[in-house]
């Protein structure tokens, strides 16, 4: 389902050209969970963003359900994100000035469901990320592995085709990492969600159907 | 589209619902003042305006106002013409005077001047001097040595400097009276009037018997002011006295007063301008520094709604609500001040020296200035945000 072919991308800082993806060729297949891992710096967050539509590469192509994505108009990428794909960042990326549900429910309202649907639509998710409780919580009185939950459920909500998770415990205590890295799995086994997971932790391996290691912007091996 | 304006509006009142309470009152606050001042000064200006305008209906020309034709000196037949007037519907009457020139003299004081003849009855009628009496007596019918003045001729007793006028003479003081054909008469001053500074103040009237005696005059006049019942009816009334045959000039007081009242009223206007324009300036900064701030301040919020598929028009649209959201509330709040202070000055009226001054506020005033703060409002809230939501969303979100 996502074809990923000689994937380049350059970023320019000044008169440096730094090279973090240098030709990348890879597929994921529906329904897998796939583990990206590599040394800081190998370009793993940079893969990530090109597939997740965040960024532009400088070369390649990228095909999602063979559809040849860097074809798309900028509106178009916007509309693909949210009706086709969940992203969760590696610092905790929550709106501030919406309640955790709210941030949860948000991708439904712009598809165009009416509210009190969001807000079921909003809760059942919680009771699956187990936040409950913590609702009609913001985001300052939220933990960190809470708000990365919240992240989470709202990533969730769309129903994504894939769900891209960018080291998702990197600032979370072993505790809360299990409880998410256990969530994907089950998303994965009970629903089938295809998941694409960065993470440098050796431990996190096992959770992973297969992986990927990045080194220099290159596939070392998978 | 719709839809997307829901998503606009949910944000843009999630945004302001969490935006600190001291920002928004602040922000408000100065919106309403700006509104404020939009209104406030033109309304002064108007009402000056419109002060101008009735001073000289009620002292000068009346509604309509008769001269003679070209190259004649005076109207004749000026009591038939009067009758034929007046017997139209909608005429509530008409005075015809006589103007000359004339020095005053009190012991070794005299000034110039320009004297009025007055039948009283009808005067009372079509204009307001009798009103306008700070001492002594209007004239009566048959009064003949007698005559009042305006308070710019008679003078006031205390003054200091050297004013042209008689020095402050009192009621009873005798008169001397040059005509402009030589003849002298004593008068006795009946009374003085002040009813405005805009000239009415040099006027002196003395009773049209009075007068045409002196003149060797019978039924002419030099004008003839006619009092409608209704403003604004002016240019029909002057076509129908054409059709009346009137040969004399016809002229409604807006054509004898549009010169001056534009000389006055056209420089405050300028002030007006250059006010509004420095008040939506103001407005444009203002709303233009809160959005940005806000923007700036949220473009990791901007990246985070774009790279979870939030349409980038819809956040522009949100932060375009939360602007107008600012101007509206600054309108309304706006409007409360003005009511509030309009009420003030009508019942407690500012006095300048052409009489007194209520804010005349209108609707195309209200709707100008609502328009023009609508739309600053549009273009503030929309470039910041633009410029901010345009970004690309891993910039927006990590710098
Ligand atoms: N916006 C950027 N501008 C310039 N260089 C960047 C940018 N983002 C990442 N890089 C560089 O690209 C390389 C890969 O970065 P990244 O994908 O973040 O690595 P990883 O996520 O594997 O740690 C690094 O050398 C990093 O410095
Ligand atoms: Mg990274």
């Amino acid at each position: 389902m996502i074809k990923v072919k000689n994937l380049k991308r350059i970023y320019h800082k000044g008169i440096v050209e730094v090279h973090a993806l240098k030709g990348v060729s890879f597929e994921v297949k529906n329904g897998e969970f796939l583990g990206l891992m590599g040394p800081s710096g190998s370009g793993k967050s940079t893969l990530l963003h090109q597939l997740g539509l965040l960024d532009t590469p400088t070369g390649g192509e990228i095909f999602i359900d063979e559809i040849n994505i860097l074809k798309l108009s900028e509106n178009e990428k916007t509309l693909f994100r949210l009706n086709r794909l969940g992203y969760v960042f590696q610092e905790y990326a929550i709106l501030g000035e919406l309640t955790a549900l709210e941030n949860v429910y948000l991708p439904l309202l712009m598809m165009g469901k009416k509210k009190k649907d969001c807000i079921n639509l909003g809760m059942e998710m919680f009771d699956k990320v187990a936040l409950g409780e913590r609702a009609h919580h913001l985001q300052r009185e939220l933990s960190g592995g809470e708000q990365q939950r919240v992240a989470i459920a709202r990533a969730l909500i769309n129903k994504p085709k894939i769900l891209f998770a960018d080291e998702p415990c990197a600032n979370l205590d072993t505790e809360s990492s299990r409880h998410i890295l256990e969530l994907f799995r089950k998303l994965n086994e009970d629903l089938g969600q295809t998941i694409l997971m960065v993470s440098h932790e050796e431990w996190h391996k096992k959770y992973a159907d297969r992986i990927i290691y990045l080194k220099d912007g290159l596939i070392e091996k998978m | 589209m719709f839809k997307n304006l829901k998503v606009s509006f949910f944000l843009a009142c999630k945004s302001i619902k969490r935006s600190n309470i001291g920002t928004t009152v602040l922000t408000i606050a100065i919106m309403s003042l700006i509104f404020v001042n939009l209104i406030f000064l033109p309304s002064i200006v108007e009402g000056i305006a419109e002060t101008i305008e009735q001073q000289t209906r009620d002292h000068i020309y009346g509604n309509i106002l008769i001269e003679p034709k070209e190259d004649d000196f005076y109207i004749d037949n000026v009591d038939s013409l009067q009758k034929k007037i007046t017997r139209l519907p909608g005429v509530l009457g008409t005075a015809s005077r006589y103007m000359v020139g004339a020095t005053f003299t009190h012991k070794d004081k005299f000034i110039g001047g320009t004297l009025h003849s007055a039948s009283p009855a009808d005067e009372i009628v079509v204009t307001k001097y009798h009103k306008g009496m700070i001492s002594g007596e209007y004239l009566s019918e048959s009064d003949t040595d007698e005559i009042i003045m305006g308070l710019d001729l008679t003078g006031e007793e205390d003054k200091e400097g050297d004013e042209a006028d008689l020095g402050g003479v009192k009621v009873g003081d005798k008169i001397e009276v040059t005509f402009s054909n030589g003849v002298i008469k004593e008068y006795r001053l009946k009374g003085i009037f002040s009813v405005s500074k805009m000239g009415m103040d040099s006027f002196a009237f003395i009773t049209e018997k009075e007068m045409e005696s002196v003149l060797g005059s019978n039924n002419q006049a030099s004008q003839i002011l006619i009092k409608l019942n209704e403003l604004g009816t002016e240019k029909e009334f002057k076509k129908k006295f054409m059709e009346l045959g009137i040969k004399e000039k016809i002229k409604t007081w807006e054509e004898k007063t549009a010169g001056i009242t534009e000389v006055v009223v056209s420089s405050f206007r300028i002030i007006t301008l250059i006010s509004t324009i420095v008040s939506l300036i103001i407005a444009v900064v203002v709303i233009f520094v809160i959005i940005y701030i806000n923007t700036i301040y949220k473009r990791k919020q901007i990246g985070i709604l774009k790279a979870i598929g939030i349409d980038q028009r819809v956040i522009i649209r949100s932060y375009i609500l939360q602007a107008l959201f600012y101007c509206f509330s600054g309108i309304i709040i706006g409007s409360i001040l003005l009511w509030i202070l309009v009420s003030y000055l009508t019942t407690n009226p500012i006095s300048f020296p052409i009489g007194t001054i209520r804010p005349v506020i209108g609707t195309s005033l209200i709707t100008q200035s609502i328009l023009s703060l609508l739309i600053v409002s549009l273009i503030a809230g929309f470039i910041p945000s633009w410029k901010t939501a345009r970004e690309s969303i891993l910039k927006a979100i990590w710098g």
